[in-house]
């Protein structure tokens, strides 16, 4: 699996190498060739305003030197000297004076003059074999050269014709050299940039494939392993670092899913064997009526086991931040008279009274469901574990952006027992028959509500809860939730 | 009245359709999200029971199915998690209705009964007068008597009585009082609608007469009609 992986990065470093080379050399090659197309232009156009310049002034040096011995002379110096300008070329490049041609023709098209490589009848041949206008360089190919001549004509007012030539060697041989340094150079940069990218891509994916093989090696008994950190803090460093914090998530998570389904059947297991003793009680007992009693007390069982169930759930979804709440803003007042006036009946029945302390309308961001089932325990742990003759107080109060719930009583207060662990799952007297989970569960609702609890027994007797609770839900404190 | 009950659980959904047939309904059964819609799609359905743990896919979804394929008929959910989830909160308010699981089955009937009469207007839902044996009970004037004795009743007292007269015959449990008249889905831990059917019958039974509300032990309680 690891040696397909190893494959599948060097092939992805292949691709990505592969892939950016070639777009590399496409758009350089598109602009060399630009490039080329303007410098081929650039030098003709230099090398064509040369001959038109020149021979401009060589017609008007022939018009006015007198024909005459000197004529040819001074023509032939000042052509010989023309040619020593030409633009490009100069230097090592050949012989200058092979570059260049001067021929004049008379009205009859006789060679009347040439200063130049070779036999003048061979160009004076091409010449004539050619169509000009005058002062608009021509190529002109010529028989025995192989590289032809930029030629530019003219006509005097006696009607010979003057023509100036130069061998385009040089600007080929300028070209050409420009095209074999770009060759040299752009060989050497791709294989380069190939050679970069794909070493590159390598070690980078390299790392990846480290985080792939963490990632192969976690299963249901291994959460331990871990990326390798990686130094700096790229994207790659960024996603080992993100890929261990989730996989710490992921091991708490799991961590707490074991603790919660081992507690779970260690709640469950006590009251099943109840339920399980009551049936078979019904299916032993004598006559229908005591049959009838037994299942209708294990029926009662089975719907305690549910309710045990369910706070036991919520209980430890809590604990691990995962407990789900659909928040509405709703009247704590209202909530907490209509919970009193369901209770009142059953805590006089018992001789407890209860004292409700409100004076302004609270209104709290919470889920209503999960602070019904909040105000129901308090009321059912008043209702079981307060002497008669007790009373219990509710308090009401807006503090700032918290609500504070307060109840107390003047019973004999939480057993000593307890003690710190009044809010942990279990936490109950030695005289109590519930099975430790109303203060565990209100714990969980206030923490998951981003509040506090605090439980103690008050210096004149009796015991006090006070719960804190912010009246709005933050947007963030509930993402934070939901994240956590 | 066809009932569509879609439940993967072989006993529950057996469990089901008995209950449904000895109620005089009519159980259309599915055991997947498939035969579910294709039910839907074919049968007449007055009302829908769904499980939403479905082998092929989420109850929710196929619901959202259902109803986007023409079902019209209201849906009772059944859930196993016990924190509904927020999408559930979302069809609620769309005329259907939620139960978790485990279940009384007459609370579960109770529900359906209400979701199927919410859809026609049930003239018991309308009536101003209600009467059972000798208790009769005023809406209007807010007024409960037996035989010829006013009773004297709390706000709240009231609201109990006039939920087991609605009922009468039929058993109701504890949770759907406290649902039904308290508006609190809550599982107390001690015997708190047990002292207020005790007060109450305090008030309307009568020493020497057959008892009108009765006890049954480990489910709940029926008002006797007969």
């Amino acid at each position: 699996m690891f040696s397909m992986t190893n494959k599948a990065g060097v092939t992805a470093a292949w691709r990505i190498s592969l892939g950016s080379t070639i777009v590399f050399a496409l758009g350089t090659t598109i602009a060399f060739l630009l490039l080329h197309h303007y410098v081929a232009q650039e030098i003709q156009r230099r090398s064509d305003a040369w001959l038109t310049g020149e021979v401009s002034v060589l017609t008007d040096v022939a018009e006015k030197t007198p024909r005459g011995a000197l004529y040819d002379r001074i023509v032939d110096e000042i052509a010989e000297l023309a040619t020593k300008e030409v633009p490009v070329g100069r230097g090592p490049v050949g012989d200058p004076s092979r570059a260049v041609f001067f021929l004049e023709t008379d009205a009859h098209s006789e060679l009347k003059l040439w200063v130049g490589p070779g036999d003048g009848a061979i160009f004076l041949r091409a010449i004539q074999q050619s169509r000009f206008t005058p002062e608009h360089p021509v190529e002109l190919p010529v028989a025995q050269f192989p590289i032809p001549y930029r030629v530019v004509q003219y006509i005097a007012d006696d009607g010979s014709r003057i023509y100036l030539g130069m061998s385009e060697r040089n600007d080929r041989q300028v070209l050409d050299r420009l095209r074999t340094w770009f060759l040299v150079i752009f060989i050497a940069i791709v294989l380069l940039g190939f050679a970069i990218t794909f070493v590159s891509s390598r070690r980078l994916l390299r790392r990846v494939q480290g985080i792939t093989e963490t990632a192969a090696a976690i299963d249901e008994n291994n959460l331990k392993s871990r990326v390798p950190a990686t130094p700096g803090s790229d994207e790659v460093a960024q996603l080992a670092a993100t890929m261990n914090r989730m996989l710490d998530r992921i091991a708490t998570a799991v961590g707490q899913l074991h603790t919660m389904s081992d507690s779970l059947a260690h709640d469950l297991r006590s009251p099943l064997t109840a339920v399980r003793g009551k049936l078979e009680l019904a299916l032993m007992a004598g006559n229908r009526e005591q049959s009838e009693e037994h299942v209708a007390a294990a029926l009662e069982g089975l719907d305690r086991l549910s309710h045990l169930l369910t706070t036991s759930l919520d209980v430890a979804e809590a604990k691990a931040g995962a407990l789900r709440m659909h928040r509405t803003r709703f009247s704590l007042n209202a909530l907490v008279r209509s919970m009193t006036e369901l209770y009142e009946p059953s805590l006089l029945e018992h001789h407890i009274q209860l004292h409700v302390e409100e004076n302004a309308e609270i209104l709290l961001d919470a889920d209503a469901g999960l602070f019904q089932r909040l105000l129901a325990n308090l009321m059912d742990n008043a209702v079981r574990h307060l002497p008669s003759g007790s009373n219990v107080w509710i308090a009401l109060r807006q503090e700032q952006e918290f609500v504070c719930l307060r109840v107390w009583d003047d019973g004999p207060g939480f057993p000593p027992e307890v003690g710190l662990c009044l809010f942990e799952k279990h936490a109950k007297g030695n005289a109590s028959h519930g099975y430790g989970l109303g203060l565990a569960f209100v714990h969980a609702v206030v923490t998951a509500h981003g509040g506090q609890i605090v439980g103690s027994n008050q210096e004149a007797g009796g015991a006090q809860l006070t719960i804190m609770i912010p009246a709005r839900a933050e947007r963030l404190s509930e993402s934070a939730f939901l994240a956590g | 009245m066809r009932i569509l009950v879609v439940e993967d659980d072989t006993t529950n959904r057996e469990f089901l359709r008995r209950s449904l047939e000895e109620n005089s309904y009519e159980p259309v059964l599915a055991s997947s999200a498939a035969e579910a819609e294709l039910a839907s799609r074919t049968g007449d359905i007055d009302g829908a029971i769904v499980d939403l743990m479905l082998p092929d896919g989420d109850g929710i979804s196929l619901i959202q199915r259902m109803k986007a394929n023409g079902l019209s008929a209201p849906v009772l959910i059944l859930s196993a998690r016990r924190s509904v989830d927020d999408r559930v909160f979302g069809l609620e308010t769309g005329g259907d209705d939620y139960l978790t699981k485990p279940y009384a089955i007459t609370e579960l009937l109770a529900r359906l009964r209400n979701l199927v009469r919410r859809t026609e207007t049930h003239p018991s839902e309308t009536k101003t007068i209600l009467q059972v044996r000798d208790l009769k009970m005023d809406l209007l004037r807010r007024e409960a008597m037996r035989g010829d004795q006013v009773l004297d009743l709390t706000t709240r007292e009231f609201a109990l009585l006039e939920f087991l007269c609605r009922n009468a015959g039929r058993m109701v449990t504890r949770s759907m009082i406290l649902d039904q008249v308290w508006g609190m889905r809550i599982e107390p831990e001690t015997n708190v609608v047990d002292v207020h059917i005790y007060r109450l019958r305090n008030k309307i039974e009568r020493r020497g007469e057959q008892p009108l509300l009765k006890t049954i032990r480990g489910m709940g309680y029926v008002l006797n009609d007969k």
